[in-house]
Order: structure tokens, then C-alpha cells, then sequence
């Protein structure tokens, strides 16, 4: 049977685009007026063309920054995802232990980023802390303050720690939706843990698994505010991902051309990946 | 029964709409020297620190998204097919590849030859070309 087909419904999604237009679009197109001009205050601009732009295409500073943020994005995912299917994995489907478990993964995602970079600060000291005090007492020699490894090992830690229950409850919402008929099936034809999860659950929680790789991806990309109060960007620059970077120099240097160029450069980036993140992985399984 | 849609008369308002901004946009521009200065802001000290090329770039974009509005008019249904990245693409698809290959062709341009970005815009039109053909 044919679909009926009604244009009229797509002032359905006026409400929405007026929203989305205020919120996003707008202040996009303020950031592509800024990045071809220059300004020194007073709301008085100055016509700069493509200066900033090659300006930044050609700064050894961003493409360090920007290497610092894919770096850490590629990390993060990498420990995010497997890590959030094993836990969701082995939660509880029935019985006191669900409502526990979820509330003890809901936890992490209700504390506020600041707090959550405030937390990690205090907890990894050396001095007061109790990771960092407990590491040292132990003869490893961590010190996020001094140290980039250790810097860098406290902010992935501490991300982890904060996201990764984003993706245990998108793929255990996945998990528990998965008929009992599937598993009977698989029960019957005598089917290893490990081909019904390649098999029947892998499969069923693909989209939410797409949802939560965009997210993370995303959040992990434009990472700021945890970071920012646990190291500041340091020590030196070993920490300062690309949001640092663009705050410091819009807001810190007042350099406005130059960081919306930066800006615009940015999110076409995490335009790019996340169209090929969602492409790869909408069609993935449709070639099934 | 596929009815002929009258797409021409659409087409048309589209176009003019078009036109008819972007002369209105240049009819504010300053005087600098007795000639027009396409590059000063269209109201000084105004709102979003507008220009004339950042207007005509978005007045653009709106015209392109107009006119993918009025061929699916002439034509609904998207034409979904299956090109050679192997997986299956509308026309909005296609136009969202080709702008976003296009700025990073502009970007490409800039960092590694000059600032002279019209070689970027023709390559980008025949990459256009090349997505809305093959993809």
C-alpha cells in the first residue's frame, strides 16, 4: 500500500526549526560574521576576509590542540563503549538488584561537570587527596599537577567515570527490549555467550549503541569545564584540548576573528565525524 | 494519475526572492571614495555584525535549500538511490555532502595554496556536480 504523502506536515516541525534557529543557527552565523572580521571593541568591526582562517590553518598551537582533542576523543570511545556493553551485560534483568544498579549508574550523570572536575581535582592531590595520596603511599609516582602522563591519565580516568553509565543505561534500555523469543531460539540451537551476543545483541542495540557513540563522541570532542578545573590545561599546554584553546583566546585574549574562525573550523569537524559515525553505522546494518 | 506539477512558477518567486534581497542587502551598503564598499558592515554597530559577503553567503545557502524545496516539488520523493559510496542517498544527502566536502575544499584551498579562493568555489562546483551525479 502506498504511503499518503502531506506536505502540510512539515509545519508540523515549525516550532522546532524557529527554536533550533534561535538557539543554534543564529549564533552560528554571528561566529561566520566575526570570523572574516576584525574588531578592537565597541561593537565597531573591520573587514579581514580569509586572514584568520589561514591564520589558524597555519598555527602550530591548533592543530596541537586539535590533535590533543581527537586524541583524547579516540581514547575515550575506545574505553566508553566496550566498557558500557560489558556492564550493561551483566546487570540484573529482574529482581531488587535493577533498581539498585540503575540509580548507582544514574548517579555520576546527576553530579554537575564543575563539580565533577572539582571532585577529581581535590581527590587526585597528592597532599589531601585520597587517589593521589594512596598512589604515592604505594610508590607510584603521580602527580597530575607536574606530570602530563599522569594529567592526561586523570582526565581520561575521570571521564570515564562520569560517561560510561551514559552508555550502560542507553545499551541496557537496548538489552532488556530484546524479546525472550530470541534467546529461546538461541537456547535451542545451543548458541555460545559469545554468538548470541555477535548474533541477537550486538544487532538489537545497534541504534542506541549509534546514539551513544555520537554523544560521547561529541560531548568527549567539546570537552571543557572538567578538564579546565582539574588542570587548567596543563601542565604547559599537555591538557588544553581545543575548547581551552578557543576560550582562552575569545575570551582571554579577546582575539574574536580569529577564535570564531577556529570555532567554525571546529564544528566542521564534528559535523564530518559525526556524518560518517552515523552513516557508517545506520548502514551497517542494513546491508543485513 | 501522476498530475504535471507547475514547478516553473515556484522556481521563479524563488529566484526572484533571491535577487530581490541581495539588491536590497547592496542598496544599504556605505559610499567609500564615490564607489560602493562591499565590504563594510551593512549598519554600523548593528546587531550579528553583518557584511555583505557573510549575507550573500547565507542568502545563498537559504537559495539553495529554496530550490532543493522546489525540485522536490517537481519531483517528490527525494530519489533515494544507491551510488557508489555503496550506501543509499536522497538529494538532501547529496546536498549535505557536497556543502560540507565544498568547505573543506575551501579550507584545504586556504591552508595549503593562498587566499585566491575562486579555483576552490569551481572545484567545489564540479565536486557538487560529482555528488549529485555518482553519490
Amino acid at each position: 500500500m502506498d504511503k499518503t504523502w502531506n506536505n502540510k506536515a512539515w509545519f508540523m516541525v515549525l516550532p522546532v526549526l524557529l527554536l533550533v534557529a534561535f538557539s543554534a543557527v543564529i549564533p552560528l552565523m554571528t561566529v561566520v560574521n566575526y570570523s572574516v572580521q576584525d574588531t578592537f571593541g565597541n561593537n565597531q568591526f573591520f573587514w579581514a576576509g580569509t586572514e584568520w582562517f589561514e591564520e589558524m590553518l597555519h598555527s602550530d598551537r591548533f592543530w596541537q590542540a586539535m590533535a590533543r582533542s581527537l586524541i583524547f576523543s579516540f581514547v575515550i570511545l575506545a574505553i566508553e563503549i566496550p566498557l558500557g556493553i560489558v556492564i550493561a551485560l551483566n546487570m540484573p534483568r529482574s529482581g531488587w538488584g535493577v533498581p539498585v544498579c540503575l540509580v548507582l549508574m544514574a548517579l555520576p550523570l546527576l553530579i554537575p561537570w564543575n563539580v565533577v572536575g572539582t571532585i577529581w581535582q581535590v581527590f587526585g592531590r597528592v597532599d589531601i587527596g585520597l587517589l593521589g595520596y594512596v598512589m604515592n603511599a604505594l610508590g607510584v609516582d603521580y602527580n597530575y599537577v607536574n606530570d602530563p602522563l599522569d594529567a592526561w591519565v586523570t582526565v581520561i580516568v575521570m571521564d570515564v567515570w562520569h560517561w560510561t553509565s551514559l552508555v550502560v543505561l542507553l545499551c541496557y534500555a537496548g538489552l532488556v527490549s530484546i524479546p525472550d523469543a530470541y534467546y529461546q531460539a538461541a537456547k535451542i540451537d545451543g548458541a555460545s555467550r559469545w554468538s548470541i551476543f555477535r548474533h541477537i545483541q550486538l544487532p538489537k542495540i545497534r541504534r542506541v549503541l549509534l546514539i551513544a557513540v555520537l554523544l560521547r563522541f561529541m560531548d568527549s570532542f567539546m570537552i571543557y569545564t572538567e578538564p579546565f578545573v582539574v588542570t587548567g590545561g596543563g601542565p604547559g599546554n599537555s591538557t588544553t584540548f581545543l575548547s581551552i584553546d578557543l576560550v582562552k583566546m575569545a575570551v582571554g585574549q579577546f582575539d574574536l576573528g580569529p577564535a570564531a574562525a577556529m570555532s567554525i573550523i571546529y564544528f566542521l569537524i564534528i559535523l564530518l565525524f559525526s556524518w560518517v559515525f552515523y552513516t557508517v553505522m545506520t548502514n551497517s546494518g542494513s546491508e543485513r | 494519475m501522476t498530475a504535471t506539477r507547475r514547478w516553473q512558477i515556484p522556481l521563479i518567486v524563488v529566484l526572484i526572492a533571491y535577487l530581490a534581497t541581495a539588491a536590497l542587502l547592496a542598496s544599504v551598503l556605505p559610499l567609500k571614495n564615490g564607489a560602493i564598499d562591499w565590504f563594510a558592515p551593512l549598519r554600523a554597530g548593528g546587531w550579528m555584525a553583518w557584511s555583505f559577503p557573510t549575507a550573500l553567503f547565507f542568502l545563498t545557502i537559504a537559495l539553495l535549500l529554496a530550490l532543493m524545496a522546489v525540485w522536490e516539488y517537481a519531483s517528490p520523493g527525494g530519489n533515494p538511490r544507491v551510488g557508489i559510496l555503496r550506501f543509499e542517498t536522497t538529494r538532501g544527502d547529496r546536498l549535505f555532502i557536497s556543502l560540507l566536502g565544498s568547505a573543506f575544499i575551501h579550507l584545504a584551498w586556504l591552508g595549503l595554496v593562498g587566499p585566491n579562493l575562486w579555483w576552490a568555489l569551481g572545484l567545489s562546483a564540479v565536486y557538487a556536480i560529482g555528488v549529485f551525479r555518482y553519490v
